[in-house]
């Protein structure tokens, strides 16, 4: 078979906007989502019992239930319970993969904690330092460096998720791809420049975490 | 009484458990200020326990310690602790140095941020504290290219940078390579000379005997024995002493 990609002509215009679109999500999902990450982690680690439940069950349920079930709550369920509330379909999606992203992002950032040795917290508190400082001075930097690598493709796996949001109505790459299929009438082809282009945006960011992650390590042999 | 002869630290009746294992069984002493004491004694027996409790690294299940005649066990207040913390310093058996840092910063952190030490004053005790312990040629180097060593001078001299009115050292030489515990020991006894008030757990009896002014035997949860270095070591009087002492002295 012969793979004809001259609709590129016509309409390479739809994918630079689909990319656009999913540049957006893309990244208001990965930083709203590590806010949020970080938040549940907090909550996860007072003192208050029930508000330590609510992260935990919140994370069991994101992590239990299917993306596209999670983002037709957001879609249908926000607006059925808080009738005012109608918010723009991009905003919806942005909603749907920042709450998806933060609870597998905290349950990361979670074991970043944990791993760095107790030993650190021991001296922090016996110089004086605070559980606050202890935690922003001398945990979190150490467990940051530690999780990147995790961190880097829970941001991969952020960008590929949110394809998904296109079933909504979100037009990103991948709508935009189904559209040229429809009006083209090809298969195959626009599939693959689909995915072509998630590629380079998922390799591009991958190399930017490898040179972070190479800073960070400058200087910390080990 | 004099000043030195003080009372700075009284123990009375202290109880630590975890979970139904009984550590602590009822520890009761005091510590003079400028005193140095080594507590020695078989693995397990709650030594370190004790230390940790001393600045409520362990919270302690029963009894009190005073400080200055305060109960700290008392407190409740996280900036409380933190600031009788402030007053002690603690070296630990794994250095523990903050591997983001380097030498310099690992030593003026604290200084800075805790005490509210301005950056230059922290910098330039910094460089006299290094200086002391030899280790200044590394100020500006990260602890993993330092040798255990001089890790542990390192952190020292991060634990001396509070200030602090007392140093408690918890097995400082016990992770090290035989060749550098020595380097180790020097500065800890140029400190007892200087008249830090010190409480030294360790394995190294010779130190402990050379240094010390008393030394407290802790079996099982209790301080079993304590007495001036030259009795205890010379003429333990209880049979688990010289027990301890015959398998360690050899």
């Amino acid at each position: 078979m012969e793979l004809k990609f001259s609709f590129l002509e016509d309409y390479w215009r739809f994918f630079l906007e689909g990319t656009e679109i999913t540049i957006i999500l893309s990244i208001f999902a990965v930083t709203v989502g590590t806010i949020l990450g970080i938040l549940i982690v907090l909550i996860r680690r007072c003192r208050i019992k029930p508000l330590k439940w609510i992260g935990t069950a919140y994370v069991e349920f994101i992590r239990g239930t299917p993306l596209l079930a999670q983002i037709y709550l957001v879609y249908i369920g926000v607006p059925t319970l808080f009738p005012g509330f109608d918010f723009p379909d991009l905003v919806v999606g942005i909603i749907a993969l920042s709450m998806n992203a933060g609870a597998y992002i905290s349950e990361t950032i979670r074991s970043g904690i944990e791993a760095v040795n107790i030993g650190q917290t021991e001296a922090a508190r016996s110089l004086g330092m605070s559980s606050k400082m202890t935690m922003k001075d001398i945990i979190l930097p150490q467990a940051f460096k530690n999780i990147l690598p995790a961190l880097g493709n829970q941001f991969i796996g952020s960008i590929k998720d949110s394809s998904i949001i296109s079933t909504i109505g979100v037009a990103d790459l991948m709508y935009k791809t189904q559209i040229v299929r429809g009006n083209t009438a090809l298969g195959l082809e626009p599939i693959i420049v689909c995915s072509f282009v998630y590629l380079i945006m998922t390799f591009v960011l991958s190399r930017v975490l490898g040179v972070v992650e190479r800073r960070l390590k400058t200087g910390d042999r080990k | 009484m004099t000043e030195s002869s003080k009372i700075m630290i009284e123990v009375k009746n202290l109880h630590k458990s975890f979970g139904t294992n009984k550590v602590l069984r009822g520890i009761n002493t005091s510590i003079k200020r400028g005193e140095v004491v080594a507590v020695i004694g078989p693995s397990g027996s709650g030594k370190s326990t004790f230390l940790r409790c001393l600045n409520l690294l362990e919270i302690p299940t029963d009894g009190t310690i005073l400080l200055d005649g305060i109960d700290i066990t008392a407190l409740k207040k996280e900036k409380d602790i933190d600031a009788v913390r402030m007053r002690m310093g603690m070296v630990f058996q794994q250095f523990n140095l903050f591997p983001h840092m380097t030498v310099k910063e690992n030593i003026i952190h604290a200084p800075v941020n805790v005490k509210g030490m301005s950056k230059d004053e922290a910098e330039n005790l910094a460089k006299q504290l290094l200086e002391k312990v030899g280790v200044l040629d590394k100020i500006d180097a990260y602890p993993s290219s330092l040798s255990g060593g001089q890790q542990q001078r390192v952190a020292i001299a991060r634990a001396l940078a509070m200030q602090p009115e007392i140093m408690l050292f918890d097995e400082p030489t016990s992770a090290l390579d035989p060749e550098m515990v020595g380097e180790v020991l020097n500065v800890m006894e140029q400190l007892a000379d200087e008249g830090m008030t010190m409480v030294i757990v360790t394995h190294e009896m010779g130190f402990a005997k050379e240094v010390s002014d008393r030394v407290f035997f802790i079996d099982q949860g209790i301080i079993l024995e304590e007495n001036i270095p030259e009795e205890l070591f010379d003429h333990p009087k209880e049979d688990r002493t010289k027990d301890f002492l015959s398998k360690v002295l050899h």
